[in-house]
């Protein structure tokens, strides 16, 4: 098993010479394994490359079978879905899988392309694509690999996935803040709460659980793959925006025994160099440790457990 | 006016190597009159830019104006308005000016971008500033502090999108970013909107020979880009809105094409320019 990652941005693409190494498209990894057809997490614009390097095989023919899972659909998220090429030929079909709130999946995804915002409506798709809607915690399975999920701590909602196949693992944990200063449930947050200040006890228990869950979540795994939009300095002043820093995302990987953790979703005003910087920073910190650290990049191939 | 550049890429944004230099980000342009009126020409990703260099002025003192011209609500269009700083400073203005039949219908089409499904934001009600949406009609003209505005829809797919037209004291720039004329070019009222321009901005989204088999994208070919600027009489025509798997050689490749067409067709006289991100043009 491999992942390949194809956007590692989060919020909006960045185009422009800032961002050439480690790219500007928005979040989507592909999970890949001999015998197995492809698992994609998130379709944000990484999608569309994606899409192209498919279609040279069997969706180049309308026989292609894919798994899209969504962590949530806000749009860096979903918003290269309408580019990804498959879609556009008979016989293909794409399964769909996120987390179902107050509308069915269907009508949320229709509603990305109706008109006026896209000239192709998801009716008008020759591709057959089929959506399955989640829980908060549940476990499926994709021909041989077996998915678990579970909710992260983000605007509207986020889910958190983990696949396992032929004892390897890998997470991907996008979108979510830490579980310290805020629980994001219905509402819009407007003003954002002073970081350490104590949190009422029924959210900070509702909190607890939730990391819980994602520490279970990554027992283990080979590969965590993990929301780090931020620097500390950065949430201090967003801890209402839902996404996390290298710290946070350390602290999960360190307590679940997680073998390699690859810093993802980037900010979309961090250049290569700053990016370079973190990385390093963060390496030094965890030199002598079990741990591994890499920083995704568009192009960037990870096994998954070492060579199988 | 001064017209700055700020994503000319249609469709969805193009990052890499590859597009460094026109840039990939989607659709925006800005023009400042002669009195610092600020007009703002589609809402792609390039905003973003813009709007963090604007919050070094008025804008970040919540006492900025700016008037919005969305040709139309594709993505490529309306994508970076919800990254554009200045709508969540209390305190400044926008006008926005659009495709629509009304003025709630046209607000309707950027709350649906904020939908909780699809963002953080949830309403247009959570941005800090004020905002008050004019649906542009044909045959009518709007007053921009100055800047004389008119607006007409090209034919674009299923739909249509509009194109402008900016006079100020006698100098004129039209912006028509998505064109998917029938036979024969633009409509003759069309060609009356665009007539004798200094600067015409115009969809060039397509080679012909990619034009030609993507008819119903809506979408224009720099050939037919360099026909309207002939047969509307414009002095300077701007190649606009690059397919996403465009290249830079690519694009580049198209301005020395487009300028043999233009000496082809009686448009020796014509400049001509590839708009690229950060590119500025004095009128």
């Amino acid at each position: 098993m491999k992942a390949r990652f194809w956007g590692v941005r989060g919020s909006i693409p960045v185009p422009g010479p800032q961002t050439n190494r480690y790219g500007g498209n928005t979040s989507c990894v592909q999970i890949d394994a001999d015998g197995m057809n492809p698992i994609i997490i998130d379709a944000g614009t990484g999608i569309r490359r994606l899409g192209k390097d498919l279609a040279v095989r069997e969706f180049g023919e309308g026989k292609g079978v894919a798994h899209l899972l969504i962590s949530h659909t806000h749009w860096d998220h979903i918003q290269g879905l309408p580019y990804f090429s498959p879609l556009y030929t008979r016989g293909n079909r794409l399964h769909v899988y996120a987390l179902r709130r107050d509308t069915h999946l269907r009508a949320v995804f229709a509603s990305q392309t109706e008109s006026p915002y896209f000239p192709v409506s998801l009716d008008e798709l020759v591709a057959d694509v089929d959506f399955h809607e989640l829980g908060d915690s549940q476990r499926f399975e994709i021909g041989p690999a077996v998915v678990r999920c579970t909710r992260l701590n983000h605007p509207w909602v986020a889910l958190a996935y983990r696949i396992d196949l032929d004892g390897r693992s890998v997470v991907y944990a996008s979108d979510t803040a830490p579980f310290t200063d805020i629980l994001f449930e219905n509402e819009f947050i407007g003003q954002p709460p002073a970081p350490g200040e104590p949190v009422d006890p029924s959210k900070a228990a509702l909190l607890a659980a939730m990391r819980d869950a994602l520490v279970d979540l990554c027992r283990g795994a080979d590969l965590l793959i993990y929301d780090t939009q931020f620097t500390p300095e950065e949430y201090r002043e967003k801890p209402h925006w839902g996404h996390s820093t290298p710290d946070d995302a350390i602290a999960i990987a360190r307590e679940a025994d997680v073998k390699t953790l690859a810093l993802y979703h980037y900010a979309p005003h961090r250049t290569d160099d700053e990016q370079d910087a973190i990385l390093e920073h963060y390496r030094t910190a965890l030199r002598g440790q079990r741990l591994q650290l890499v920083a995704a990049y568009e192009g960037l191939e990870l096994p998954v457990g070492g060579p199988a | 006016m001064l017209i700055r550049f700020w994503g000319v890429r249609g469709a969805i944004p193009a990052p890499g190597p590859e597009t460094n230099r026109y840039g990939g980000n989607t659709s925006c342009v800005s023009v400042v009159g002669r009195k610092g009126q600020l007009v703002i020409l589609d809402m792609g990703t390039g905003v973003m830019r813009l709007g963090h260099t604007l919050l070094t002025g008025e804008m970040g003192k919540g006492q900025g104006f700016a008037s919005v011209l969305l040709s139309h609500a594709h993505w490529d269009h309306i994508q970076g308005f919800p990254f554009f700083p200045p709508v969540f400073v209390p305190g400044n203005r926008f006008h926005v000016y659009g495709n629509a039949h009304s003025s709630d219908l046209l607000e309707g089409i950027l709350e649906g971008q904020m939908n909780p499904h699809f963002s953080p934001i949830y309403t247009l009600k959570n941005l800090g500033s004020n905002i008050h949406f004019t649906p542009v009609m044909p045959d009518e003209s709007y007053d921009l502090g100055g800047i004389e505005l008119r607006g007409r829809p090209n034919p674009h797919g299923h739909t249509s999108a509009l194109a402008f037209r900016l006079e100020e004291e006698g100098r004129s720039m039209v912006y028509a970013p998505d064109a998917g004329y029938h036979e024969g070019g633009p409509s003759r009222e069309m060609l009356e909107l665009y007539r004798g321009a200094d600067i015409l901005i115009h969809d060039s989204t397509y080679t012909p020979a990619d034009r030609a088999t993507r008819l119903d994208r809506g979408n224009a070919s720099y050939a037919e880009a360099a026909a309207a600027a002939v047969a509307a009489g414009a002095r300077h025509l701007v190649l606009f809105h690059f397919d996403q798997d465009y290249a830079d050689d690519v694009v580049d490749g198209m301005v020395h094409a487009c300028r043999g067409e233009l000496d082809r067709i009686g448009g020796k006289s014509i400049a001509l320019t590839a708009a690229a991100e950060g590119l500025e043009i004095e009128l």
